[in-house]
């Protein structure tokens, strides 16, 4: 553990030994690699509170302390060299990528989609803004009027630190793995959530509404809480690819559903294809709470991530939706987790994976009945798709049932195409590369169905692109 | 005096999943003064007439012998720390050789019988192009504290059929590690039929290659744990040849503090076009304090597969038990008849041949069940 004396003193002379008084300066000179010094001065350079201080120089102990995973997929995690990564570049200040440095491939994704010309710039790093003002401005004041914060996590800290502080780390304590106790010593960004009791937000809450938005920072942490009897949609992130130079991007996201209260939590992942993203994602359920969280990985080269739901009241229940699209390179180890820790909780999980080319999905899960969860229920579906012959899906779900009367099903299938459904599409005078792109979209359309509209459009499109060119 | 360990390389790490639910330590047998293996009894074989005239060789392995060049093939050492232990210093074995085109009816039936020091037996199992045969290994004995290390190596030849039954009576207090692979042929069938019924803790690796086209496998699998009972199952098909088929049914009823680990691979390598595989596990809980543990697996190799398994832990449902208790039935027997129910549709599946055996085994073990203390 940090010695805080030690810890305190290294406080004292900062201005004369790194004398920095523009932040921006030091920003762009932070060096790679990481110690206590960097993540002091992420804690100076944000002006935060003494016990925001502590927590990210204990939870850089942590980080230092404990061992990579042993599981998954170690030659990928291996690979991760923590001494080439900066930690800290503010989004708004680190931009001096120019639009010409952008890949083709993801400047012709966006023309495909249709991305507006300004989104285009933000989602590839090229500008921090999206100009979305008019319509943020006018959700911001119709969310304040119901008592809704909805902001960016380094404000949220500043704004709010009572709900903030109290809910911190609750749920994902930095102890929990490496790359929590990562994202703990260096976050940046993400979204602050309080719904408070009854209130209802009828629209999503998106993250990329939010000007200055520091949302795709590279260790975001997002915190949303819901209170007793009150409900929220957030959407993390977009379908259209988003393009980051940083290889390493590890989010921590915390959900609180207190008493009745429904959280459902978006996100569909698209990072460009250099990215290992390992994300550590949980909620917390109380009594009679809904949390449900809808997860689709497209992008990265390595996604790690498993969706967690504890659900600690009775009557909670708990939900993972999600798809994986591995193409060729990519790894998508996604899966999900149900904490059944009171009587009477259900959850469902429904997985789909579809492996192209050389791209390999895997779904890791786990459902775990508590001795006291008396009477609960849980089903568990996978279904992958393999497209080629040199694709590869593994299923890995663990289920640990320490009580008498738990019902626990799981059910996992692996095929390829179906030969019958691409004849009889082929037999009505579709084309080949259309019929598998139907079949597919088929597999998927439990998880499309959820999305709101516009995402679902995109998401089709996207499977539309990537399916491009897989036959012959 | 110097202490002769015979675990000599580290135990296995509780990362992994395969040892997350039993802590290999316990299955560490204690050092002892002098060197050298343990001295332990030879298996014994009960070989019918019918097999003597079909030229079925039986011979105990002998180190001081010439040793069959297949002993460690299926099995190497590298396998885990407990089959480097069992490679390096097996004091019971015996190797079966079935001549090619041997046809049987009556099974074979090999018994170990644990004893005070530790039992590390080695089976060896040779079936010849196309022939039929059944085999029953059996382990047996023990009292509290015996320790047993068991590796059974079976090679199936081509359009060769072989069924094998695991069986796992020891007395209470009995722990140990049973390891079983049996690599099969072109059109080779194998069915293994594993029973755990006794003991305090098992922890069991069983697994089928199928390594030559056309291929068949089962396994079949039902345990039955009470008090502190611990059985910590693993089973695998690896599908290496185009066109195998492969099938897993396994099945746990547990009573009172018993616990159940199970975990099932699959694994389709990037070779094995056009292959079927399926896997079951069912858990039945019959007890408030009893706790089960499955982890199917599935690595999908190839695209051109089908593939699926599903597994399920439920509770003993109230209405049956009231149902049959509203018959006369009594609470324990009322318990007793639903386990037998659930074990059923996997005894069922055991070759006829073996099914009777089975079947006995399994109802003494159901005769002890008592209904849940609530």
């Amino acid at each position: 553990m940090a010695d805080h004396a030690a810890l305190a003193e290294l406080n004292q002379d900062y201005a004369s030994r790194y004398g920095f008084h523009d932040p921006e300066e030091y920003l762009v000179k932070a060096p790679k690699g990481l110690d206590h010094e960097i993540v002091q001065m992420i804690s100076r350079y944000k002006d935060e509170p003494e016990w925001m201080r502590r927590f990210r120089h204990e939870a850089l102990d942590t980080f230092h302390a404990k061992p990579m995973p042993a599981w998954g997929n170690t030659a990928m995690l291996g690979a991760i060299d923590f001494d080439d990564i900066h930690y800290y570049l503010k989004p708004t200040d680190g931009q001096e990528r120019s639009w010409d440095d952008v890949p083709d491939n993801i400047k012709q994704t966006f023309d495909r989609l249709g991305v507006p010309e300004a989104e285009k710039k933000f989602l590839a790093g090229v500008t921090a803004q999206y100009e979305s003002e008019v319509v943020y401005h006018s959700i911001q004041e119709d969310l304040e009027k119901k008592g809704v914060i909805f902001t960016d996590m380094d404000s949220g800290l500043r704004e709010h630190p009572d709900i903030v502080r109290r809910y911190w780390a609750t749920v994902i304590p930095p102890t929990d793995n490496k790359f929590a106790a990562l994202n703990s010593a260096v976050w940046s960004g993400g979204s602050f959530i309080y719904v408070p009791p009854g209130v209802h937000v009828e629209i999503p809450l998106q993250a990329y509404f939010r000007i200055n938005a520091e949302n795709m920072g590279q260790f975001e942490r997002t915190l949303i809480v819901v209170d007793e009897g009150a409900s929220v949609h957030y959407i993390e992130g977009c379908t259209a690819p988003v393009y980051s130079s940083n290889s390493l991007h590890s989010a921590v996201v915390e959900l609180v559903a207190l008493k009745g209260g429904r959280i459902r939590y978006t996100t569909i992942q698209n990072w460009s294809t250099n990215v290992y993203n390992l994300v550590t994602k949980r909620a917390l359920a109380h009594e009679d709470a809904v949390v449900e969280w809808v997860d689709g990985n497209l992008g990265s080269r390595f996604t790690m991530k498993f969706p967690c739901v504890y659900l600690v009241g009775e009557r909670a229940h708990g939900e993972v939706l999600s798809i994986a699209f591995a193409g060729d390179g990519q790894h998508q180890d996604a899966g999900a987790k149900m904490i059944h820790a009171a009587p009477n909780t259900t959850s469902r999980i429904i997985s789909k994976s579809i492996s192209r080319g050389e791209g390999r999905s895997s779904y890791r899960g786990l459902v775990k009945m508590h001795r006291g969860a008396r009477g609960s229920k849980t089903s568990v579906e996978c279904d992958a798709l393999l497209l080629d012959e040199t694709s590869r899906s593994d299923t890995y779900p663990t289920m640990e049932i320490a009580v008498e009367d738990a019902r626990v099903e799981h059910e996992a299938r692996v095929s390829k195409l179906a030969d019958e459904q691409l004849f009889y599409l082929q037999s009505r005078g579709i084309d080949p590369e259309q019929a598998r792109l139907m079949v597919v979209n088929g597999f998927i359309e439990p998880f499309v169905r959820e999305l709101p509209m516009e995402y679902a459009v995109e998401l089709n499109r996207l499977i539309e692109l990537e399916m491009e060119g897989s036959v012959g | 005096m110097a202490e002769h360990a015979l675990v000599t390389g580290p135990l296995p790490d509780r990362v992994n999943h395969l040892w997350r639910y039993t802590d290999p330590a316990l299955l560490v047998p204690p050092s002892t003064e002098s060197a050298g293996t343990p001295i332990a009894a030879p298996p014994s074989v009960e070989l019918p007439q019918e097999a003597i005239r079909a030229g079925v060789r039986v011979d105990l392995l002998d180190r001081a012998g010439i040793l069959p060049p297949e002993l460690g093939m299926a099995v190497p050492a590298d396998h885990g720390v407990f089959e480097a232990l069992n490679l390096a210093s097996w004091n019971s074995g015996v190797v079966v050789r079935v001549p090619p085109g041997a046809t049987l009816a009556e099974p074979l039936i090999v018994t170990f019988e644990a004893g005070a020091a530790p039992l590390i037996g080695r089976l060896l199992v040779l079936v010849g192009d196309g022939a039929e045969v059944a085999l029953v290994e059996e382990h047996e004995g023990g009292s509290t504290g015996s320790m047993v290390f068991g590796v059974a190596e079976l090679r199936v030849g081509a359009g060769a059929h072989l069924r094998h039954v695991l069986l796992q009576r020891w007395s209470a207090g009995v722990r140990g590690h049973l390891t079983q692979r049996a690599v099969i042929g072109r059109d080779a069938t194998a069915v293994t039929v594993v029973g755990s019924l006794g003991g305090k803790l098992l922890k069991a690796d069983v697994g089928t290659v199928l390594d030559g086209e056309g291929a068949h496998s089962e396994i079949i699998g039902m345990s039955l744990g009470e008090k502190k009972q611990h059985v910590d199952l693993h089973t695998e098909h690896r599908h290496r040849a185009p066109r195998t088929t492969s099938d897993m049914d396994i099945r746990a009823a547990l009573t009172s503090k018993a616990h159940s680990a199970y975990t099932g691979l699959i694994r389709i390598e990037e070779d094995a076009s056009a292959c079927e595989a399926f896997q079951k596990d069912r858990n039945l809980l019959l007890s408030p304090r009893a706790k089960a543990e499955t982890i199917p697996e599935l690595e999908i190799l190839n695209n051109d597969v089908s593939c699926s398994h599903g597994a399920t832990a439920s509770p003993v449902d109230p209405e049956q038990l009231f149902y049959l208790q509203s018959r006369g039935l009594a609470p324990d027997e009322a318990v007793r008849t639903i386990a037998r129910g659930f074990l059923e549709p996997v005894i069922a599946r055991v070759p006829a041949s073996l099914r009777d055996r089975v079947a006995a085994s399994v109802e003494r073990r159901v005769l002890r069940l008592k209904g849940a203390n609530r």
